[in-house]
């Protein structure tokens, strides 16, 4: 073994003084081995240095090799030496580098194996090249989107769905309702209650069977899409299934699977954010250092990459005019600009009322039809979808306009249209529910006059939860319709006409582009209407991931052939947190939706596996009282103060333990930033006071290395 | 699993897998987009450490570097001879510092160096004057360029000497955070 070519190679390396013993390339390549000395005190800031628990008198584990800024050549020769030294390491340690190693292996090869599973891989890398980080991360966020939703559909097929099919199949042979007495309905017969009746099977016409599928009614109502086809059948022979309890609370897990999912990926989006102390300094650094992307491929991408960072150069040095320009307003020119921007924010708060008040008109001028037949018909039932969208489209466009007037910083004027749109995506939806409760349970009096006999309007809702579903299914459905439309009608047709017309206003209006922040607002939108009708209609994630994948290749489709990459950028990261957090508050929204459902609206009597209930939730309840004496034992346990409260304060105590620790973090990251200030003010001061003293004694510094 | 390969002894294959972020098939991968380069020039057979070097026209022709404005600083960076002529070392080091797994410290060192166009272990005005016109294809105009390059010394020169040594170019990237994800060669 050559023990001899490695050290030498090193301490040649390692020898280095000023004077210019080296030949060119020598120096070169010194250069390229070792900072210079004057930058010598850079070596500490490198992690391989510093990490207690792993240091060996060996001299640390690979990990610290792959990491180091050393040339391949030199990082051989160090493991090299590395190696050598193992006889002498202990039995204990050779074993734990052996582990580290295998598992290191472990998980290179669980990586590669997971990387053919996901999905669409090449296709996102070739919009991450083409179109940029921001565009990218709208990708990412949609493949997000599509898994979540087809592994709750399996969960939710896995235990309801497939269990369904199975019973009726299996014939009415297994059914045993066991249902107390006290949970039929009062007096006046329950007749009028349970009469339900969906519309009887077409009689084949296409014509027919094509508005049945666009609005859920028809052959479809009474279908396993929706609540009502679902039966309250429990086997109770050689296995006990009981169905209406597996569909409560896979819907109550589907909800919790969900919000874990998006808190993991939240999780690691805060920590990027968190760790940046999210300063705003640094701006044009920033810029000028990190916002070339390397991995952007061809010279069109390239050039538009250019021009990018061009136009946010010059956006950077126009808001810094502004703001001088700013700064030097007089009191009366304030006052005047801070009451119109009150002004603009109730016009803007007016108009997200007035799409409100629409949406509510229009439910239930819908509701109110529903009896009409034909194309009419349909209109009149996709009514508050057309609202719903056609405010969705036509509010942020007046929002901009409002925000010329305002004159807010581009940036905060960015922030503030994202906000207005979400809050009105918020507001149609909770309003369109609102209407739909409205009706159903008579504006919430138990004793008007529709309500009083079955607890809910059964006059105009025989089966409420279809309604409901239906609902949503028309929501989602028309938002994929008026997706593949506006390809088909808008988009391509723009592209045509720009290409093709040199006119002027053809060129002034120019290629569409793909604007991040309202495509997935949008998907936000989507996924909180599935989450809201989940309950009503079982179906709905899979129709849903459906959607989504055929949104996926439009939206990519008309992304390569109609648009132009944005001259606005997008930090991907900030708003990729930001999105998961309106994601949240959608969900939020739904999980109310669902827990009043659940426990306050009595559920059909005609219909669905929860009739005879009091309320959706009642029949957990009913089936504690199958489980066995320990487990009900457990549970009460469980439930009681004895065991609640300890578990709140250590919860508690905990909690404060975390806040305690990234406190201390805090404050040493920013003890750690002061220090490094002022290390280089100390050598600042030191090699000035080197330069005087060695003035005033009149010594030449550079001649040091000759004397010897 | 049956070392099927002839280009590297298990060894070599072994040192380069702890000296860099890829994996075995990676590192072979590699190895055949280097070798498609030249394919005369680079032999098949590994094991007896011959010394081939591409020459720069080559590697600046590769589809990932070609339309890169820093492709020129990048190959000298990483190259031995420091003229942007590389072996597979270089091209190994090169690619494994620019993956996606390579942590921020050892990133930043390398685009300190490749931003630093004349090699003092300073990046002073006329080093960013470069960076600037390579990132807007001198499309900027003197004052723009001279308003920016004051700008950056500013905010990011902690130590006031009016040039960002690699601490204030760590402690800059640090706050940054699209800059793992941006300073990425996919291969």
């Amino acid at each position: 073994m050559d023990r001899n070519p490695p050290r030498r190679d090193m301490r040649r390396v390692y020898d280095h003084d000023e004077g210019n013993g080296y030949t060119a390339d020598q120096q070169s390549l010194r250069l390229r081995r070792f900072p210079s000395q004057m930058s010598n005190q850079n070596y500490p800031q490198f992690a391989w240095g510093s990490n207690p628990a792993d240091e060996e008198p060996s001299g640390g584990l690979p990990q610290d090799l792959r990491s180091s800024p050393l040339p391949m050549a030199l990082k051989r020769a160090v493991r090299q030496v590395q190696e050598m030294q193992l006889p002498v390491v202990s039995e204990r340690d050779s074993w734990k580098r052996k582990r580290t190693k295998y598992l290191r292996n472990l998980k290179d090869n669980a990586r590669e194996f997971i990387y053919i599973f996901a999905l669409w891989n090449k296709s996102l890398q070739k919009i991450g090249g083409n179109f940029g980080g921001g565009v990218q991360s709208y990708f990412f966020f949609l493949r997000f989107l599509v898994v979540l939703n087809f592994v709750s559909f399996s969960l939710i097929a896995a235990f309801v769905f497939i269990p369904s099919i199975v019973f009726r199949s299996v014939g009415d042979s297994g059914v045993n309702i066991t249902v107390q007495e006290s949970f039929l309905p009062p007096s006046t017969g329950p007749q009028d209650c349970l009469q339900y009746d969906p519309n009887p099977v077409g009689l084949g016409l296409f014509y027919n069977y094509f508005l049945d599928v666009l609005s859920g009614t028809g052959f479809l109502e009474y279908s396993y899409l929706f609540y009502g086809y679902y039966s309250n059948t429990e086997m109770d022979d050689s296995f006990s299934y009981n169905i209406p309890l597996a569909y409560l609370l896979t819907v109550v897990f589907y909800f919790i699977f969900c919000f874990i999912c998006i808190m993991a990926r939240m999780g690691i989006a805060a920590r990027v954010a968190v760790a940046t102390g999210g300063s705003t300094v640094g701006n044009y650094s920033k810029i000028v250092f990190t916002s070339w992307d390397y991995g952007c491929l061809g010279d069109r991408a390239t050039k538009l990459k250019q021009k990018n960072i061009h136009y946010r150069l010059q956006v950077d040095l126009e808001e810094e005019n502004i703001k001088k320009r700013k700064a030097s307003l007089t009191l009366t020119q304030k006052v005047m600009l801070y009451s119109l921007r009150v002004l603009m924010f109730l016009i803007t708060s007016g108009l997200i009322a007035a799409a409100g008040y629409g949406i509510f008109e229009a439910t239930n001028f819908s509701q109110g039809r529903s009896e009409q037949e034909g194309v009419l018909g349909l209109i009149f039932e996709y009514l508050p979808s057309i609202v719903i969208t056609t405010a969705n489209f036509l509010v942020p466009l007046l929002c901009d306009q409002i925000a010329l007037i305002e004159r807010y910083s581009p940036s905060l004027t960015v922030i503030l249209a994202l906000l207005r749109a979400v809050v009105l995506r918020l507001v149609s939806l909770s309003v369109l529910i609102f209407t739909l409760w409205g009706q159903i349970t008579c504006d919430g009096n138990k004793n008007h006059g529709d309500c009083l006999l079955c607890g809910y309007n059964h006059d105009l809702y025989p089966c409420w939860e279809t309604r409901v579903g239906q609902e949503m299914y028309k929501l989602t459905l028309f938002d994929l319709l008026i997706n593949i439309a506006m390809l088909f009608l808008v988009e391509f047709p723009r592209r045509m006409v720009v290409d093709n017309w040199s006119n002027k206003l053809a060129q002034k209006v120019g290629r569409q582009e793909f604007v991040v922040s309202s495509n997935v607002l949008e998907l936000v939108y989507s996924q909180t209407v599935v989450w809201t009708g989940a309950l009503f209609c079982p179906l709905l994630p899979f129709i849903n991931t459906i959607k989504f994948v055929i949104l996926f290749y439009t939206k990519k489709l008309t992304l390569f052939q109609n648009c132009r990459p944005a001259l606005k950028t997008f930090r991907s990261t900030a708003s990729t947190f930001f999105f998961l957090v309106v994601l949240l508050f959608g969900g939020g929204l739904a999980t109310a939706v669902m827990v009043y459902s659940l426990a306050v609206i009595h559920p059909s009597y005609g219909c669905g596996p929860f009739r005879f209930f009091p309320s959706m939730w009642s029949v957990v309840p009913a089936s504690f009282s199958n489980l066995s004496k320990t487990t009900q034992e457990f549970l009460f346990f469980i439930g009681s103060q004895a065991f609640s409260i300890p578990l709140f304060v250590l919860i508690c105590v905990v909690m404060c333990y975390f806040v305690a620790l990234a406190s201390v973090y805090g404050k040493s990251v920013a003890l750690l930033k002061k220090q490094l200030k002022q290390e280089g003010r100390d050598k600042q001061f030191l090699v000035r006071q080197i330069e005087e003293l060695s003035r005033k004694l009149q010594i030449p510094t550079h001649a040091a290395g000759v004397r010897d | 699993m049956g070392n099927k390969q002839t280009i590297f002894t298990a060894q070599q294959l072994d040192a380069y897998q702890d000296c860099t972020y890829f994996t075995r098939k990676e590192i072979l991968r590699l190895f055949y987009r280097y070798r498609d380069l030249a394919p005369q020039l680079v032999p098949l057979d590994y094991t007896s450490h011959p010394d081939v070097k591409l020459p720069y026209e080559l590697i600046g022709s590769m589809p990932e570097l070609k339309d890169n404005p820093f492709r020129q600083r990048i190959a000298e960076v990483f190259s031995e001879d420091g003229e942007g002529n590389m072996t597979l070392d270089d091209f190994l080091d090169m690619f494994s510092v620019l993956s996606e797994m390579a942590p921020r410290d050892l990133k930043a060192y390398y685009a300190f160096k490749i931003y630093d166009f004349n090699n003092d272990d300073f990046i002073c005005k006329s080093d960013l004057e470069k960076t600037l016109n390579k990132l807007t294809r001198n499309e900027l105009t003197e004052d723009e360029v001279r308003m920016v390059c004051e700008k950056v010394i500013d905010e990011a020169d902690l130590d006031n000497d009016g040039r960002l040594s690699l601490e204030d170019f760590q402690h800059m990237i640090v706050r940054a955070p699209d800059f793992l994800s941006t300073f990425h060669i996919r291969i």
